[in-house]
Protein backbone atom coordinates (compact mmCIF):
# COMPACT_ATOMS: atom_id res chain seq x y z
CA UNK A 1 0.00 0.00 0.00
CA UNK A 2 1.26 3.02 -0.74
CA UNK A 3 1.73 6.13 1.52
CA UNK A 4 -0.36 9.01 -0.67
CA UNK A 5 -3.58 8.63 -1.02
CA UNK A 6 -4.61 5.25 -3.52
CA UNK A 7 -7.06 6.56 -6.23
CA UNK A 8 -10.66 5.48 -4.53
CA UNK A 9 -13.56 6.09 -6.35
CA UNK A 10 -15.06 6.22 -2.66
CA UNK A 11 -14.38 8.67 0.30
CA UNK A 12 -15.98 6.37 2.74
CA UNK A 13 -17.41 3.18 2.77
CA UNK A 14 -19.58 2.05 5.02
CA UNK A 15 -20.57 -1.69 5.18
CA UNK A 16 -22.73 -3.47 7.31
CA UNK A 17 -21.87 -1.95 10.52
CA UNK A 18 -23.23 -2.90 13.74
CA UNK A 19 -22.60 -1.34 17.13
CA UNK A 20 -23.91 -3.11 20.36
CA UNK A 21 -23.03 -1.33 23.87
CA UNK A 22 -23.43 -3.59 27.43
CA UNK A 23 -23.69 -6.68 24.87
CA UNK A 24 -25.45 -9.32 26.73
CA UNK A 25 -26.17 -7.39 29.35
CA UNK A 26 -29.42 -6.47 30.76
CA UNK A 27 -28.76 -2.89 29.45
CA UNK A 28 -27.79 -3.93 26.03
CA UNK A 29 -28.19 -0.99 23.32
CA UNK A 30 -27.91 -1.26 19.90
CA UNK A 31 -26.59 2.43 18.96
CA UNK A 32 -26.20 1.71 15.21
CA UNK A 33 -27.60 -1.25 12.82
CA UNK A 34 -26.72 -2.56 9.86
CA UNK A 35 -25.25 0.72 8.68
CA UNK A 36 -24.48 0.69 5.33
CA UNK A 37 -23.32 4.36 3.35
CA UNK A 38 -21.57 5.07 0.50
CA UNK A 39 -20.03 8.70 0.32
CA UNK A 40 -18.48 10.36 -3.00
CA UNK A 41 -15.46 11.99 -2.69
CA UNK A 42 -16.06 15.62 -2.83
CA UNK A 43 -19.71 14.76 -1.27
CA UNK A 44 -21.41 16.83 1.67
CA UNK A 45 -23.40 14.37 3.76
CA UNK A 46 -25.15 15.45 6.66
CA UNK A 47 -26.51 12.92 9.60
CA UNK A 48 -29.45 13.86 10.94
CA UNK A 49 -31.90 12.71 13.56
CA UNK A 50 -32.85 12.64 17.48
CA UNK A 51 -30.28 12.35 20.46
CA UNK A 52 -29.47 8.79 20.45
CA UNK A 53 -29.90 7.63 16.65
CA UNK A 54 -25.84 6.70 16.42
CA UNK A 55 -25.24 9.56 14.60
CA UNK A 56 -21.95 10.80 16.65
CA UNK A 57 -21.40 6.52 16.81
CA UNK A 58 -21.42 6.70 13.37
CA UNK A 59 -18.49 9.45 13.05
CA UNK A 60 -17.10 7.56 15.52
CA UNK A 61 -16.96 4.48 13.68
CA UNK A 62 -15.70 5.79 10.71
CA UNK A 63 -13.56 8.10 12.26
CA UNK A 64 -11.59 5.14 13.97
CA UNK A 65 -12.09 6.58 17.86
CA UNK A 66 -14.12 3.76 18.79
CA UNK A 67 -14.57 0.15 17.25
CA UNK A 68 -17.74 -1.52 15.21
CA UNK A 69 -19.28 -4.80 16.71
CA UNK A 70 -19.46 -5.91 12.98
CA UNK A 71 -19.01 -4.57 9.97
CA UNK A 72 -16.17 -2.19 8.36
CA UNK A 73 -15.45 1.33 7.91
CA UNK A 74 -13.07 2.33 4.55
CA UNK A 75 -11.72 5.51 4.29
CA UNK A 76 -9.89 6.72 0.82
CA UNK A 77 -9.57 2.97 0.02
CA UNK A 78 -8.24 2.10 3.22
CA UNK A 79 -9.71 0.73 6.74
CA UNK A 80 -10.84 3.25 9.21
CA UNK A 81 -7.51 2.67 11.26
CA UNK A 82 -4.72 3.20 8.55
CA UNK A 83 -6.66 6.14 7.39
CA UNK A 84 -6.56 7.76 10.97
CA UNK A 85 -2.83 6.58 11.28
CA UNK A 86 -1.92 8.12 7.56
CA UNK A 87 -4.16 10.83 8.62
CA UNK A 88 -6.54 11.10 5.41
CA UNK A 89 -9.37 12.73 7.55
CA UNK A 90 -9.88 15.96 9.91
CA UNK A 91 -11.98 15.97 12.34
CA UNK A 92 -14.02 18.94 14.70
CA UNK A 93 -16.12 18.79 17.01
CA UNK A 94 -18.89 20.32 19.49
CA UNK A 95 -16.66 22.19 21.42
CA UNK A 96 -13.43 23.85 18.96
CA UNK A 97 -10.84 21.79 21.81
CA UNK A 98 -8.08 24.37 21.52
CA UNK A 99 -5.34 24.40 24.13
CA UNK A 100 -5.20 27.44 26.61
CA UNK A 101 -1.46 27.07 26.70
CA UNK A 102 -0.57 27.59 22.70
CA UNK A 103 -1.35 30.47 20.35
CA UNK A 104 -3.78 30.54 17.77
CA UNK A 105 -1.55 29.87 15.39
CA UNK A 106 0.46 27.07 17.21
CA UNK A 107 -3.02 25.42 17.84
CA UNK A 108 -3.41 24.96 14.05
CA UNK A 109 0.08 23.52 13.23
CA UNK A 110 -0.47 21.14 16.35
CA UNK A 111 -1.54 18.40 13.85
CA UNK A 112 1.50 19.16 11.72
CA UNK A 113 4.29 19.68 14.70
CA UNK A 114 2.74 15.60 15.57
CA UNK A 115 3.63 14.93 11.66
CA UNK A 116 7.50 16.28 12.11
CA UNK A 117 7.35 19.23 10.18
CA UNK A 118 10.25 21.61 10.53
CA UNK A 119 9.17 25.19 12.49
CA UNK A 120 8.88 27.51 9.59
CA UNK A 121 6.82 25.25 7.21
CA UNK A 122 4.69 24.58 9.90
CA UNK A 123 4.15 28.80 10.38
CA UNK A 124 3.73 29.19 6.93
CA UNK A 125 0.79 25.94 6.73
CA UNK A 126 -0.66 27.98 9.83
CA UNK A 127 -1.02 30.95 8.04
CA UNK A 128 -1.96 30.12 4.94
CA UNK A 129 -4.72 28.25 6.87
CA UNK A 130 -5.96 31.07 9.20
CA UNK A 131 -6.16 33.22 6.32
CA UNK A 132 -8.72 31.30 4.53
CA UNK A 133 -10.57 31.27 7.64
CA UNK A 134 -10.14 35.10 7.90
CA UNK A 135 -7.93 35.09 11.30
CA UNK A 136 -4.55 35.77 10.11
CA UNK A 137 -4.82 38.85 12.07
CA UNK A 138 -5.35 36.68 15.28
CA UNK A 139 -2.77 34.22 14.68
CA UNK A 140 -0.86 34.93 18.30
CA UNK A 141 -3.81 35.59 20.28
CA UNK A 142 -4.80 32.96 22.27
CA UNK A 143 -7.90 30.77 22.33
CA UNK A 144 -10.03 32.39 25.03
CA UNK A 145 -9.18 35.82 23.74
CA UNK A 146 -11.39 34.72 20.85
CA UNK A 147 -15.22 34.25 20.69
CA UNK A 148 -16.84 31.17 20.08
CA UNK A 149 -17.28 31.31 16.33
CA UNK A 150 -13.59 32.57 15.87
CA UNK A 151 -12.58 29.26 18.24
CA UNK A 152 -14.18 27.23 16.32
CA UNK A 153 -12.79 28.75 12.58
CA UNK A 154 -9.11 27.54 13.97
CA UNK A 155 -10.69 24.13 15.18
CA UNK A 156 -11.55 23.95 11.68
CA UNK A 157 -8.15 25.80 10.43
CA UNK A 158 -6.98 23.06 12.28
CA UNK A 159 -8.50 19.74 10.86
CA UNK A 160 -7.39 21.19 7.51
CA UNK A 161 -3.91 21.50 8.46
CA UNK A 162 -2.71 17.54 7.02
CA UNK A 163 -4.58 18.73 3.98
CA UNK A 164 -6.86 15.72 4.50
CA UNK A 165 -9.29 14.42 1.76
CA UNK A 166 -12.31 13.92 4.55
CA UNK A 167 -13.43 16.03 7.11
CA UNK A 168 -15.34 14.67 10.20
CA UNK A 169 -17.63 17.08 11.98
CA UNK A 170 -19.49 16.74 15.01
CA UNK A 171 -22.02 19.14 15.66
CA UNK A 172 -19.28 22.04 15.05
CA UNK A 173 -21.70 24.78 15.21
CA UNK A 174 -24.23 23.43 18.10
CA UNK A 175 -22.77 25.71 20.23
CA UNK A 176 -23.53 28.89 18.28
CA UNK A 177 -25.84 31.56 18.06
CA UNK A 178 -27.89 31.62 15.00
CA UNK A 179 -26.35 34.61 13.10
CA UNK A 180 -23.01 33.09 13.58
CA UNK A 181 -23.79 29.83 12.68
CA UNK A 182 -25.30 31.25 9.53
CA UNK A 183 -21.93 32.80 8.70
CA UNK A 184 -19.99 29.79 9.31
CA UNK A 185 -22.14 27.77 7.53
CA UNK A 186 -21.41 29.24 4.24
CA UNK A 187 -17.67 29.80 5.50
CA UNK A 188 -17.66 25.93 5.45
CA UNK A 189 -19.17 25.83 1.83
CA UNK A 190 -16.86 28.62 0.62
CA UNK A 191 -13.85 26.44 2.47
CA UNK A 192 -15.15 23.23 1.08
CA UNK A 193 -15.84 24.53 -2.77
CA UNK A 194 -11.93 26.23 -2.74
CA UNK A 195 -10.32 22.98 -1.51
CA UNK A 196 -12.75 19.79 -2.76
CA UNK A 197 -13.11 18.17 0.60
CA UNK A 198 -15.75 15.43 1.62
CA UNK A 199 -17.31 15.72 4.48
CA UNK A 200 -19.65 14.08 6.47
CA UNK A 201 -21.26 17.03 9.33
CA UNK A 202 -23.44 15.61 12.44
CA UNK A 203 -26.41 17.72 13.08
CA UNK A 204 -29.39 18.17 14.66
CA UNK A 205 -31.08 21.16 12.71
CA UNK A 206 -33.14 20.49 9.76
CA UNK A 207 -32.15 23.88 7.67
CA UNK A 208 -28.60 23.70 8.51
CA UNK A 209 -28.09 20.07 6.79
CA UNK A 210 -30.46 21.12 4.10
CA UNK A 211 -28.23 24.55 3.16
CA UNK A 212 -25.11 22.74 3.54
CA UNK A 213 -25.30 19.46 2.23
CA UNK A 214 -25.76 16.98 -1.28
CA UNK A 215 -27.67 14.25 0.42
CA UNK A 216 -29.11 14.37 4.02
CA UNK A 217 -29.06 11.08 5.78
CA UNK A 218 -31.93 10.68 8.59
CA UNK A 219 -31.31 8.80 11.12
CA UNK A 220 -33.44 7.16 14.17
CA UNK A 221 -32.83 5.96 17.49
CA UNK A 222 -33.81 2.50 19.42
CA UNK A 223 -31.89 1.05 17.44
CA UNK A 224 -30.01 3.48 15.38
CA UNK A 225 -30.53 2.94 11.98
CA UNK A 226 -30.18 5.06 8.83
CA UNK A 227 -34.46 5.76 7.78
CA UNK A 228 -33.85 7.44 4.59
CA UNK A 229 -31.58 9.72 2.61
CA UNK A 230 -32.82 12.72 0.79
CA UNK A 231 -30.70 14.35 -1.88
CA UNK A 232 -30.96 17.88 -2.02
CA UNK A 233 -30.11 19.84 -5.44
CA UNK A 234 -29.74 23.34 -4.45
CA UNK A 235 -26.95 24.51 -7.01
CA UNK A 236 -24.74 26.96 -5.69
CA UNK A 237 -26.02 28.51 -2.56
CA UNK A 238 -25.90 32.22 -1.55
CA UNK A 239 -28.34 34.17 0.82
CA UNK A 240 -31.33 33.76 -1.13
CA UNK A 241 -30.64 30.01 -1.13
CA UNK A 242 -32.64 30.11 2.70
CA UNK A 243 -35.37 31.66 1.80
CA UNK A 244 -35.90 30.13 -1.91
CA UNK A 245 -38.84 27.57 -2.34
CA UNK A 246 -36.85 24.78 -3.29
CA UNK A 247 -35.13 24.89 0.00
CA UNK A 248 -38.18 25.02 2.12
CA UNK A 249 -39.18 21.82 0.15
CA UNK A 250 -36.76 19.80 1.21
CA UNK A 251 -36.65 21.22 4.52
CA UNK A 252 -40.11 19.95 4.57
CA UNK A 253 -39.31 16.70 3.14
CA UNK A 254 -35.92 15.88 5.98
CA UNK A 255 -38.45 16.75 8.47
CA UNK A 256 -41.35 14.58 7.24
CA UNK A 257 -38.36 11.56 6.87
CA UNK A 258 -37.61 12.59 10.90
CA UNK A 259 -40.90 11.39 11.56
CA UNK A 260 -40.71 8.67 9.84
CA UNK A 261 -43.21 8.83 6.57
CA UNK A 262 -42.84 9.13 3.69
CA UNK A 263 -43.21 12.82 1.99
CA UNK A 264 -47.14 13.25 0.96
CA UNK A 265 -47.38 12.56 -2.57
CA UNK A 266 -45.04 14.69 -4.32
CA UNK A 267 -42.69 12.28 -5.76
CA UNK A 268 -39.04 13.47 -5.00
CA UNK A 269 -36.34 12.21 -6.43
CA UNK A 270 -34.66 10.36 -3.89
CA UNK A 271 -31.51 8.27 -4.13
CA UNK A 272 -32.82 5.51 -2.06
CA UNK A 273 -31.61 2.82 -0.10
CA UNK A 274 -27.62 2.89 -0.42
CA UNK B 1 -0.77 50.46 36.37
CA UNK B 2 -3.33 53.19 38.49
CA UNK B 3 -5.61 49.54 38.45
CA UNK B 4 -2.67 48.16 40.38
CA UNK B 5 -2.16 51.25 42.98
CA UNK B 6 -5.71 51.14 42.94
CA UNK B 7 -5.58 47.31 44.30
CA UNK B 8 -3.00 47.90 46.80
CA UNK B 9 -4.10 51.34 48.83
CA UNK B 10 -7.18 49.93 50.62
CA UNK B 11 -5.41 47.03 52.13
CA UNK B 12 -2.61 49.25 52.93
CA UNK B 13 -4.80 51.77 54.78
CA UNK B 14 -6.70 49.14 56.46
CA UNK B 15 -3.10 47.56 57.93
CA UNK B 16 -2.54 50.92 58.94
CA UNK B 17 -5.44 51.41 60.94
CA UNK B 18 -5.78 48.61 62.95
CA UNK B 19 -1.92 49.02 63.95
CA UNK B 20 -2.56 52.24 65.07
CA UNK B 21 -5.94 50.82 67.23
CA UNK B 22 -3.61 47.92 68.34
CA UNK B 23 -0.76 50.69 69.55
CA UNK B 24 -3.93 52.95 71.09
CA UNK B 25 -5.71 49.83 72.68
CA UNK B 26 -2.13 48.62 74.63
CA UNK B 27 -1.00 52.40 75.71
CA UNK B 28 -4.55 53.12 76.95
CA UNK B 29 -5.21 50.23 78.34
CA UNK B 30 -2.16 49.45 79.59
CA UNK B 31 -1.82 45.79 78.82
CA UNK B 32 1.38 44.13 79.50
CA UNK B 33 4.24 43.04 77.42
CA UNK B 34 3.44 39.12 77.74
CA UNK B 35 0.08 39.49 77.14
CA UNK B 36 0.22 41.44 73.63
CA UNK B 37 3.46 43.77 73.09
CA UNK B 38 2.54 46.97 71.48
CA UNK B 39 3.17 47.32 67.57
CA UNK B 40 5.95 50.01 68.17
CA UNK B 41 7.82 47.71 70.43
CA UNK B 42 7.48 44.63 68.18
CA UNK B 43 8.74 46.73 64.91
CA UNK B 44 11.51 48.57 67.42
CA UNK B 45 12.50 44.97 68.19
CA UNK B 46 12.47 43.68 64.21
CA UNK B 47 14.54 46.67 63.26
CA UNK B 48 16.43 47.47 66.03
CA UNK B 49 17.72 43.66 65.40
CA UNK B 50 17.54 43.49 61.91
CA UNK B 51 20.35 41.28 61.21
CA UNK B 52 19.17 39.05 63.61
CA UNK B 53 16.35 38.39 62.22
CA UNK B 54 17.70 38.64 58.91
CA UNK B 55 19.86 35.65 59.74
CA UNK B 56 17.31 33.49 60.98
CA UNK B 57 14.58 34.16 58.15
CA UNK B 58 17.49 32.67 56.36
CA UNK B 59 18.58 29.40 57.79
CA UNK B 60 14.44 28.31 58.30
CA UNK B 61 14.19 29.76 54.65
CA UNK B 62 16.92 27.34 53.27
CA UNK B 63 15.10 24.86 55.48
CA UNK B 64 12.02 25.28 53.35
CA UNK B 65 13.20 25.64 50.23
CA UNK B 66 15.34 22.49 50.97
CA UNK B 67 12.02 20.48 51.44
CA UNK B 68 9.78 22.43 49.60
CA UNK B 69 12.35 21.47 46.06
CA UNK B 70 12.40 17.90 47.59
CA UNK B 71 8.96 17.81 48.50
CA UNK B 72 7.88 18.89 45.12
CA UNK B 73 9.90 16.57 42.80
CA UNK B 74 8.73 13.75 44.75
CA UNK B 75 5.11 14.70 44.24
CA UNK B 76 5.64 15.65 40.37
CA UNK B 77 6.94 11.94 39.84
CA UNK B 78 4.94 10.24 42.07
CA UNK B 79 2.06 12.15 39.97
CA UNK B 80 3.58 10.95 36.74
CA UNK B 81 3.59 7.28 38.02
CA UNK B 82 -0.31 7.63 39.81
CA UNK B 83 -1.41 8.99 36.06
CA UNK B 84 0.32 6.64 33.78
CA UNK B 85 -0.80 3.18 36.06
CA UNK B 86 -4.07 3.56 37.52
CA UNK B 87 -3.26 0.85 39.59
CA UNK B 88 -0.48 2.41 41.29
CA UNK B 89 -2.83 5.53 41.54
CA UNK B 90 -5.11 3.06 44.12
CA UNK B 91 -2.35 2.08 45.82
CA UNK B 92 -0.58 5.63 46.32
CA UNK B 93 -3.07 7.86 46.96
CA UNK B 94 -4.65 6.27 50.38
CA UNK B 95 -0.89 6.11 51.42
CA UNK B 96 -0.58 9.70 50.20
CA UNK B 97 -3.28 10.41 52.43
CA UNK B 98 -2.11 8.75 55.08
CA UNK B 99 1.04 10.62 55.18
CA UNK B 100 -0.42 13.95 55.32
CA UNK B 101 -2.26 13.20 58.80
CA UNK B 102 1.08 12.01 59.82
CA UNK B 103 1.28 14.29 63.08
CA UNK B 104 4.78 16.36 62.33
CA UNK B 105 4.88 17.24 65.82
CA UNK B 106 5.24 13.80 66.74
CA UNK B 107 7.27 12.71 63.98
CA UNK B 108 10.08 15.27 64.58
CA UNK B 109 11.69 13.55 67.70
CA UNK B 110 11.65 10.25 65.76
CA UNK B 111 13.20 12.08 63.04
CA UNK B 112 15.57 13.57 65.17
CA UNK B 113 17.03 10.49 66.83
CA UNK B 114 17.05 8.75 63.16
CA UNK B 115 19.29 11.62 62.03
CA UNK B 116 21.52 13.91 63.88
CA UNK B 117 19.59 16.44 65.28
CA UNK B 118 22.05 18.31 64.77
CA UNK B 119 21.78 18.60 61.20
CA UNK B 120 19.22 20.34 58.75
CA UNK B 121 18.20 16.77 57.70
CA UNK B 122 14.86 15.79 59.67
CA UNK B 123 13.59 19.71 58.92
CA UNK B 124 13.77 19.18 55.63
CA UNK B 125 12.48 15.60 55.84
CA UNK B 126 9.58 16.96 58.02
CA UNK B 127 8.99 20.23 55.40
CA UNK B 128 8.89 17.58 52.23
CA UNK B 129 6.42 15.48 53.51
CA UNK B 130 4.24 18.28 54.21
CA UNK B 131 4.98 19.90 51.02
CA UNK B 132 4.26 16.38 49.58
CA UNK B 133 0.57 15.73 49.48
CA UNK B 134 -0.66 18.98 48.12
CA UNK B 135 1.94 18.73 45.23
CA UNK B 136 0.79 15.25 44.33
CA UNK B 137 -3.18 15.25 44.96
CA UNK B 138 -3.51 18.40 42.90
CA UNK B 139 -0.76 17.19 40.00
CA UNK B 140 -2.36 14.10 39.56
CA UNK B 141 -6.06 15.46 39.03
CA UNK B 142 -4.37 17.72 36.25
CA UNK B 143 -2.85 15.52 34.42
CA UNK B 144 -6.26 12.69 35.08
CA UNK B 145 -8.84 15.49 34.32
CA UNK B 146 -8.22 16.42 30.20
CA UNK B 147 -11.60 17.17 28.90
CA UNK B 148 -12.26 14.01 26.62
CA UNK B 149 -12.86 16.09 23.51
CA UNK B 150 -9.35 17.06 23.62
CA UNK B 151 -8.35 13.28 24.24
CA UNK B 152 -10.45 11.96 20.97
CA UNK B 153 -8.35 15.11 19.09
CA UNK B 154 -5.16 13.96 20.13
CA UNK B 155 -6.04 10.12 19.06
CA UNK B 156 -7.71 11.51 15.50
CA UNK B 157 -4.21 13.18 15.24
CA UNK B 158 -2.67 9.65 15.64
CA UNK B 159 -0.69 10.98 18.54
CA UNK B 160 0.85 8.08 21.06
CA UNK B 161 0.57 8.19 24.59
CA UNK B 162 4.13 9.70 24.95
CA UNK B 163 2.81 12.79 22.92
CA UNK B 164 -0.75 13.11 24.99
CA UNK B 165 1.35 13.44 28.05
CA UNK B 166 3.90 16.01 26.86
CA UNK B 167 1.52 18.22 24.98
CA UNK B 168 -2.03 17.47 26.23
CA UNK B 169 -1.58 16.03 30.13
CA UNK B 170 1.25 18.01 31.24
CA UNK B 171 0.59 21.84 30.11
CA UNK B 172 -3.47 20.67 31.65
CA UNK B 173 -1.60 19.79 34.96
CA UNK B 174 0.20 23.64 35.03
CA UNK B 175 -2.40 25.34 36.23
CA UNK B 176 -3.23 23.00 38.98
CA UNK B 177 0.78 22.67 40.00
CA UNK B 178 0.36 26.31 40.53
CA UNK B 179 -2.77 26.10 42.71
CA UNK B 180 -0.88 23.50 44.78
CA UNK B 181 2.63 25.40 45.05
CA UNK B 182 0.49 28.49 46.14
CA UNK B 183 -0.39 26.23 49.30
CA UNK B 184 3.19 24.38 49.78
CA UNK B 185 5.04 27.39 49.66
CA UNK B 186 3.78 29.04 52.44
CA UNK B 187 3.29 25.68 54.42
CA UNK B 188 6.93 24.81 53.97
CA UNK B 189 7.93 27.78 56.23
CA UNK B 190 5.77 26.66 58.56
CA UNK B 191 6.73 22.98 58.48
CA UNK B 192 10.42 24.42 58.70
CA UNK B 193 9.90 26.72 61.74
CA UNK B 194 7.31 24.44 63.87
CA UNK B 195 10.12 21.41 63.39
CA UNK B 196 12.50 23.35 65.25
CA UNK B 197 11.01 23.32 68.28
CA UNK B 198 11.99 20.01 69.06
CA UNK B 199 15.45 20.70 69.46
CA UNK B 200 18.61 21.07 67.13
CA UNK B 201 20.53 24.13 66.08
CA UNK B 202 18.95 27.37 67.04
CA UNK B 203 19.36 29.70 64.45
CA UNK B 204 16.03 29.47 62.76
CA UNK B 205 13.09 31.52 63.42
CA UNK B 206 10.96 28.59 65.29
CA UNK B 207 13.61 28.09 67.87
CA UNK B 208 14.35 32.06 68.24
CA UNK B 209 10.32 32.89 68.77
CA UNK B 210 10.49 29.92 71.81
CA UNK B 211 13.37 31.00 73.43
CA UNK B 212 12.48 34.72 73.05
CA UNK B 213 9.27 34.13 74.55
CA UNK B 214 11.19 31.70 77.44
CA UNK B 215 13.64 34.80 78.13
CA UNK B 216 10.47 36.88 78.30
CA UNK B 217 11.52 39.02 75.47
CA UNK B 218 7.97 39.60 74.23
CA UNK B 219 8.67 42.16 71.71
CA UNK B 220 11.40 39.94 70.10
CA UNK B 221 9.57 36.86 70.23
CA UNK B 222 7.00 38.74 68.16
CA UNK B 223 9.47 40.36 65.87
CA UNK B 224 10.24 36.79 65.04
CA UNK B 225 6.80 36.12 64.15
CA UNK B 226 6.84 39.24 62.07
CA UNK B 227 9.90 37.88 60.63
CA UNK B 228 8.17 34.33 59.60
CA UNK B 229 5.09 36.02 58.55
CA UNK B 230 7.54 38.28 55.52
CA UNK B 231 9.31 34.89 55.10
CA UNK B 232 6.13 33.01 54.09
CA UNK B 233 5.04 35.93 52.12
CA UNK B 234 8.62 36.18 50.07
CA UNK B 235 7.57 32.48 49.35
CA UNK B 236 4.16 33.17 47.90
CA UNK B 237 4.84 36.33 46.07
CA UNK B 238 7.80 34.26 44.27
CA UNK B 239 5.15 31.62 43.80
CA UNK B 240 3.24 34.57 41.97
CA UNK B 241 5.59 35.98 39.81
CA UNK B 242 6.85 32.23 38.53
CA UNK B 243 3.25 31.40 37.45
CA UNK B 244 2.69 34.97 36.04
CA UNK B 245 5.69 34.23 33.42
CA UNK B 246 5.37 30.83 33.19
CA UNK B 247 1.99 29.93 32.68
CA UNK B 248 0.58 33.21 31.35
CA UNK B 249 -3.00 31.22 30.18
CA UNK B 250 -3.47 30.05 34.45
CA UNK B 251 -6.47 32.00 35.82
CA UNK B 252 -8.38 33.09 32.90
CA UNK B 253 -11.54 31.80 31.47
CA UNK B 254 -10.78 28.32 29.91
CA UNK B 255 -11.65 28.36 26.24
CA UNK B 256 -14.51 25.33 25.24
Amino acid sequence: MSVTSPVSTTAVQATGIWKVFNEGQANEVTALQDINLTVAPGEFISLIGPSGCGKSTLLRVIADLTQPTKGSAEVAGMSAAEARKQQRYGMAFQQAALFDWRTVQRNVELPLELQGWSKSDRAARAMELLEMVQLADFASHRPWELSGGMQQRVAIARSLAVDPPLLLMDEPFGALDEMTRERMQNELLRIRQETGKSVIFVTHSIPEAVYLSDRVVVMSPRPGRITDIVSVSLGERDEDTREADAFYASVTEVREALRGRTSGGAARARVGEV
Amino acid sequence: MNGRLRAVWPPVIIAVIFLAAWQLLVVVQDIKPFLLPSPSLILGNFFGDFSLMFNAALYTGTTAILGLMFGTVVGLVTALIAQRFGVVNKLITPLAAGLATVPIIALTPILNNMFSITSRTPKVIITMIIVFFPIFVNVTRGLIQVQPVQLELMRSMNARPRTVLRQLRIPNAIPFFFTAMKIAAPLSVIAALVSEYFGGPQQGLGSRIASSAANTAYGRAWAYVVASIITGLIFYLIVLAVERWAAPWTGRARSA
